[in-house]
């Protein structure tokens, strides 16, 4: 294994960080366009201020909480506590990097898992509240779960397979998003008045800006610019047009007419199923995820909206169930052939990977709901979740911002 | 497992060929357009 530190490797790190940054912002538009227009600029600012709180934590203390030395398998040691030790020369997780491009990489990914969850609670949380929930819920959830299973922690040790984030990005921040939607309550109007997306064209934007990133973050996760990430790259965009495509027809079948951001909400399901995959998988098993991501996914949704959850803008459906379907298929479809460094999974013959996948899908579910409400519940005593009716009636971006997005 | 691949997508192309068209009401919410536009 080499130990010096690659140009193409550095760069190919370099540039997949920047791509990843760019999805913070990404799904902002995308959450963006679904709300309605009085909280256009709340919901986008979300995203925007994660982006910059999640940087500063991550350097503080998140990084090493997630990938310092671990301790007892359940959470990394404080050694690069203001990445104290964390420099130019490569690290103990990439050989030909510089330790701090691994560092810079990861952090893209603790800012976008949380603002993942903001869809859920879109057009009704308290500015404040969301501050508060989004710096607990980074420390206490998404640093340990990454130390599981990236960090050399109990998950990676058993030998779960999650290439970029299937767990640690989708499942935690999907299934932390239903908890969310279940203890704030649905929205004022809900059932009665139409919630419609404000700006369609917004989102689709934000979804072609996340399909874009995402090669980012899947093929950036090979850490090297070879043969792998060029399979992540191909398996991320198959998956991604599979699951838009199937997505539409199953919307176009169930109600009539092939939906614009049915087409767009599919495409970012894909993107999430392959996610955990991308690094173990070949291209027909690409098609095949694809496929699975755009039938559950959008099942999941009309069952959530029949069971009167008002997750607000279907976080759970697309990023929980196509998480823990990505998850479960790595267990399914993963072979050497693509990774000699992984296992393979059912169908090469070891069907030991599927009951591993399932134990890293239900501990991160588990971990997740519990601490996800237990966070809420604390601030809700101590700063209150949601705003008063009638600011949540006037919209945020009057009452908690004092802006407007349009002057038109 | 390239089998499925295919015959997954096939699915689709059949089901485009199947799916629900609605051109007349596409037609009538062209004429409410044209109407506002006069």
């Amino acid at each position: 294994m080499p130990t010096t530190i690659s140009a193409g490797d550095t760069a190919w790190l370099l540039l997949s960080a920047a791509l990843v940054m760019l999805m913070t912002p990404a799904l902002g538009f995308f959450y963006g366009g679904l709300v309605r227009r009085k909280n256009v600029l709340a919901t986008i600012m979300h995203s925007f201020f994660i982006l910059c709180l999640i940087s500063v934590q991550w350097v503080l203390w998140g990084y090493t909480l997630a990938f310092g030395p671990d301790k007892g398998g359940i959470i990394g040691g404080l050694d690069w506590l203001t990445l104290r030790g964390v420099g130019q020369e490569p690290g103990p997780y990439a050989a030909t990097v510089p330790h701090q491009a691994f560092m810079v990489f990861q952090m893209m990914f603790a800012v976008i898992t949380p603002a993942l969850i903001t869809g859920a609670f879109a057009e009704r949380k308290r500015f404040k509240a969301f501050v508060v929930f989004t710096l607990l819920w980074a420390t206490f959830v998404y640093d340990p779960v990454a130390h599981w299973v990236w960090g050399g922690g109990w998950l990676g040790q058993l030998g779960a397979l999650d290439f970029a984030g299937g767990t640690v990005v989708h499942i935690t921040s999907g299934v932390s998003a239903l908890v969310a939607a279940l203890v704030l309550g649905r929205r004022v109007g809900y059932g009665r008045e139409a919630l419609e997306p404000h700006d369609a064209t917004m989102t689709v934007l934000g979804a072609s800006l996340l399909w874009f990133g995402w090669f980012g973050f899947n093929a950036g996760s090979a850490i090297t610019a070879g043969g792998l990430a060029a399979n992540a790259f191909v398996v991320t965009n198959t998956a991604a047009a599979m699951a838009a495509l199937t997505w539409m027809t199953v919307s176009w079948l169930h109600k009539g007419a092939p939906s614009v951001l049915g087409a767009a909400a599919g495409a970012v399901a894909g993107l999430v199923a392959i996610t955990p995959a991308s690094g173990y998988v070949d291209v027909s098993a690409a098609i095949l995820i694809g496929l699975g991501a755009g039938v559950f996914c959008y099942t999941a949704i009309q069952l959530t909206k029949r069971l009167r959850v008002d997750d607000a803008l279907d976080v759970f459906g697309v990023h929980g169930v196509g998480g823990a379907w990505g998850a479960i298929a790595t267990g399914i479809f993963a072979t050497v052939a693509i990774n000699s460094g992984a296992k393979d999974g059912l169908l090469a013959g070891n069907p030991g990977q599927l009951g591993i996948q399932a134990i890293a899908v239900g501990a991160s579910i588990v971990y997740s709901a519990v601490m996800t409400f237990v966070i809420l519940k604390v601030i809700d005593v101590f700063v209150g979740l949601r705003v008063p009716e009638s600011e949540e009636v006037l919209g945020l971006d009057a009452s908690q911002h004092r802006e407007a997005a349009y002057q038109i | 497992m390239e089998i499925l691949a295919f015959a997954s997508f096939a699915v689709l192309v059949v089901a485009w060929l199947v799916a629900p068209s609605r051109d007349n009401v596409i037609a009538v919410s062209h004429k409410a357009e044209d109407r506002k536009a006069a």
